[in-house]
């Protein structure tokens, strides 16, 4: 028994190694430097105590930043989730073609997203394609394109995130689907429920483990956004997000390491809370279906 | 027997100490194809002359370069020899990451910029390569405007007037390429006007932020309405594909749209002129390349012998012809036919002669960042230029 042991510690000490090394270390690593002024080019640096977070709740860019991936957060989830179900249900129907509009609706999910990025900054901009469609419809467009204005620049980013991700979410939403056992539907159509009865009260409590589970990695991939923003606008125009920042504070001019180990800790604890509520809320709304 | 071993294994031993090379480390920004083996044969020279000197050469881009030096030294494994760019020097050099680098008097005189590379009194790097910002123009536009074969705009008034009436030939073509919000391009363009309305960034004495003067306030006007009224608005490259285009009639920019003409081979009737002023001559954006020393380097003696064949005349003129650089830090070199028989490279030679830098300051990145938010507020947020440039001014005089 004892052989057996050591032979599975020692079969799992490379995944062990990489963990403590690649993972575990980094992590208490920016914990501690997160409450020092460490720079990285400073060969000293002192321990400031909580100043660090202290610093980050006053500092303009970082509530600018924050406020700018809340409306991220809340401004995608809700369409992305409910054009990836509805594609999936889409999808999920018996026509002609039907692979094709499958491939074509994730093909983005598949693509780089600096290329994607590229592509649409060139769509967005004055004379691109999307400036010139909104200009037809009636739409003003702001004088240098949607994305050199702060008005527009974030929302038109967020367009992107959702036509780019819905694809994947398709595709989770669609396994859910073919899960289903189809016995539920006939036993409810023998019992005279509509397809709307029937999406209210199978589909949509069947899908719920699947709901779940695209509303938690879809949020925590919103919170994180960062590759749109650093080519398409790098965080100007209104754009800067919470990873965004992290990365100016500590990887760009001042390499601030402590000040941005804090700011990064700080999208630790809300990502943790908004995935704890949402696990919460789909609960309970899973023991109410 | 014994004898014969031992001698033997003596002789191999000492053969082996007497070939062991010393192999230092250098990382360069060169990856681009037409430049790289240039850089390549460079360093091949160099080690057939001195055979006890190895270089290992290693790439960096433009892209995440700084971010890795920091990286590199910050953990002690920085490179011996390292290009810098000359507003990185100051905040390696208070930091205690450079090695002073030191030259005889002959070598300082025919060298150009060590004022960009000076931090409180002492020198940390060799400059290599320097780099202005001139003005460009479509000679057909601005026939088409008017102006015979020969004008080219030497006042600010002049400019103007050119810019305006260019950009009123057709609903297509701009009169002036005006930056859009870019990292480190931005200011760059707005700081060549800045300067040639007199304005500063700092007192002479250095204690006070000049930042908000009027000179800088009329500059920062003048630029914005090149920008509403005639802007055709795009990242750096954007613009110059505008510009090859036909459709913008004048462009700031360095010498790599000369490269990119020839590369191209474009047909192109193009002006180079130098900034115009509120007096002519204006005054350009200056920076460069430079060669350090790593502080804890082992091995600075065979470093700097490296730094010095790299900066020598003949290897300035070697790659600069082939990277079509303008401006080799050595004077000998500019004397070089290559860069008399070109009038674009004679544009530029002139232009850094009446081209200004930044304050080699370790904080200059983070100022250099406000002032860029400055000049994107004043042109395409709601701020005025006076504002914008106000707030700016007291964020600086707040760091220092």
């Amino acid at each position: 028994m004892k052989q057996k042991k050591t032979t599975a510690l020692f079969l799992a000490l490379p995944w062990i190694v990489t963990l403590l090394l690649f993972w575990l270390y980094p992590i208490i690593y920016s914990f501690v430097v997160g409450f020092t002024n460490k720079r990285l080019l400073s060969k000293t640096y002192e321990w400031v105590g909580f100043d660090n977070y202290k610093t980050l709740l006053t500092d303009e860019a970082f509530l600018v930043a924050l406020k700018n991936t809340a409306i991220f957060v809340i401004g995608t989830i809700p369409f992305t989730t409910i054009i990836a179900l509805l594609l999936a249900l889409l999808v999920n129907k018996q026509f002609k073609g039907r692979g094709l509009f499958r491939a074509g609706f994730f093909l983005p999910s598949i693509t780089s997203m600096v290329v994607i990025a590229l592509i649409f900054t060139n769509l967005f901009q004055r004379g691109g394609y999307i400036a010139l469609l909104a200009e037809m419809l009636g739409f003003t467009v702001p004088q240098h394109g949607f994305l050199l204005d702060s008005s527009t620049a974030l929302f038109s980013i967020m367009a992107m995130d959702v036509w780019m991700a819905v694809g994947y979410y398709m595709l989770i939403f669609l396994a859910g689907l073919k899960a289903i056992p189809q016995e539920l539907y006939e036993s409810a159509k023998i019992e005279g429920a509509g397809v709307v009865r029937q999406f209210f009260s199978i589909t949509l409590p069947m899908l719920k483990p699947v709901a779940l589970f695209i509303l938690v990695i879809n949020s925590i991939k919103s919170f994180q956004v960062f590759v749109e923003i650093f080519v398409m606008t790098q965080g100007k125009f209104e754009t800067s997000t919470m990873v965004y920042f992290i990365y100016e504070a500590g990887l760009t001019t001042k390499f601030n390491f402590g000040y941005a180990s804090a700011a990064a800790y700080i999208l630790f604890v809300i990502v943790a809370l908004f995935s704890f509520v949402q696990f919460k809320l789909l609960k309970q709304r899973g023991e109410a279906w | 027997m014994k004898k014969i071993v031992l001698t033997v294994t003596l002789i191999v031993l000492q053969s082996q100490l007497l070939s062991a090379k010393t192999t230092i480390s250098w990382w360069q920004f060169w990856t681009d194809p037409t430049i790289k083996p240039v850089i390549e044969e460079i360093v091949s020279d160099f080690e057939n002359a001195n055979p006890d000197i190895e270089v290992e050469l290693t790439d960096l881009t433009w892209a995440n370069g700084h971010e890795k030096i920091v990286i590199a030294f910050a953990s002690g494994n920085g490179p011996d020899v390292v290009e810098l760019g000359s507003d990185w020097i100051a905040e390696f050099a208070v930091n205690g990451h450079l090695a002073e680098y030191k030259s005889d008097d002959a070598i300082k005189s025919d060298i150009q910029g060590w004022e960009m590379s000076t931090f409180q009194d002492k020198v940390y790097a060799k400059p290599w390569f320097l780099g202005t910002r001139v003005l460009f123009a479509n000679r057909d536009l601005l026939n088409r405007a008017g102006y015979d074969s020969t004008f080219a705009p030497v006042t600010f008034d002049q400019f103007r007037e050119a810019v305006y009436k260019v950009d009123s030939l057709s609903k297509k073509i701009y009169g002036f390429g005006s930056n859009a919000p870019e990292k480190h391009r931005l200011y760059k363009k707005y700081l060549p006007f800045f300067w040639s309305f007199g304005a500063q960034i700092f007192s002479d004495d250095n204690r006070l932020c000049l930042l908000a003067s009027d000179y800088a306030v009329n500059a920062l006007n003048y630029y914005k309405e090149l920008h509403d009224s005639c802007g055709f608005v795009a990242k750096q490259r954007g613009i110059e594909d505008a510009f090859l285009q036909g459709k913008v009639g004048f462009v700031i920019s360095g010498d790599w749209l000369l490269k990119r003409i020839d590369n191209e081979k474009l047909d192109f009737k193009l002006v180079s002129t130098l900034i115009p002023g509120k007096k002519y001559p204006g005054r350009s954006f200056m920076g460069g390349e430079f060669l350090a020393i790593n502080n804890s380097s082992d091995k600075k003696e065979a470093a700097q012998k490296f730094v010095e064949f790299l900066t020598s005349p003949a290897n300035q003129v070697k790659f600069c012809k082939a990277n079509r650089s303008a401006n080799p830090s050595s004077n000998k070199a500019t004397e070089d036919e290559y860069f008399t028989s070109n009038r674009h490279l004679q544009t530029f030679i002139k232009q850094l002669r009446l081209a200004n830098y930044p304050p080699v300051d370790p904080n200059w990145v983070i100022y250099e960042e406000i002032i860029e938010k400055a000049v994107e507020d004043a042109l395409f947020g709601d701020g005025q230029p006076a504002t914008a440039l106000f707030e700016a001014r007291k964020k600086i005089e707040a760091l220092r």
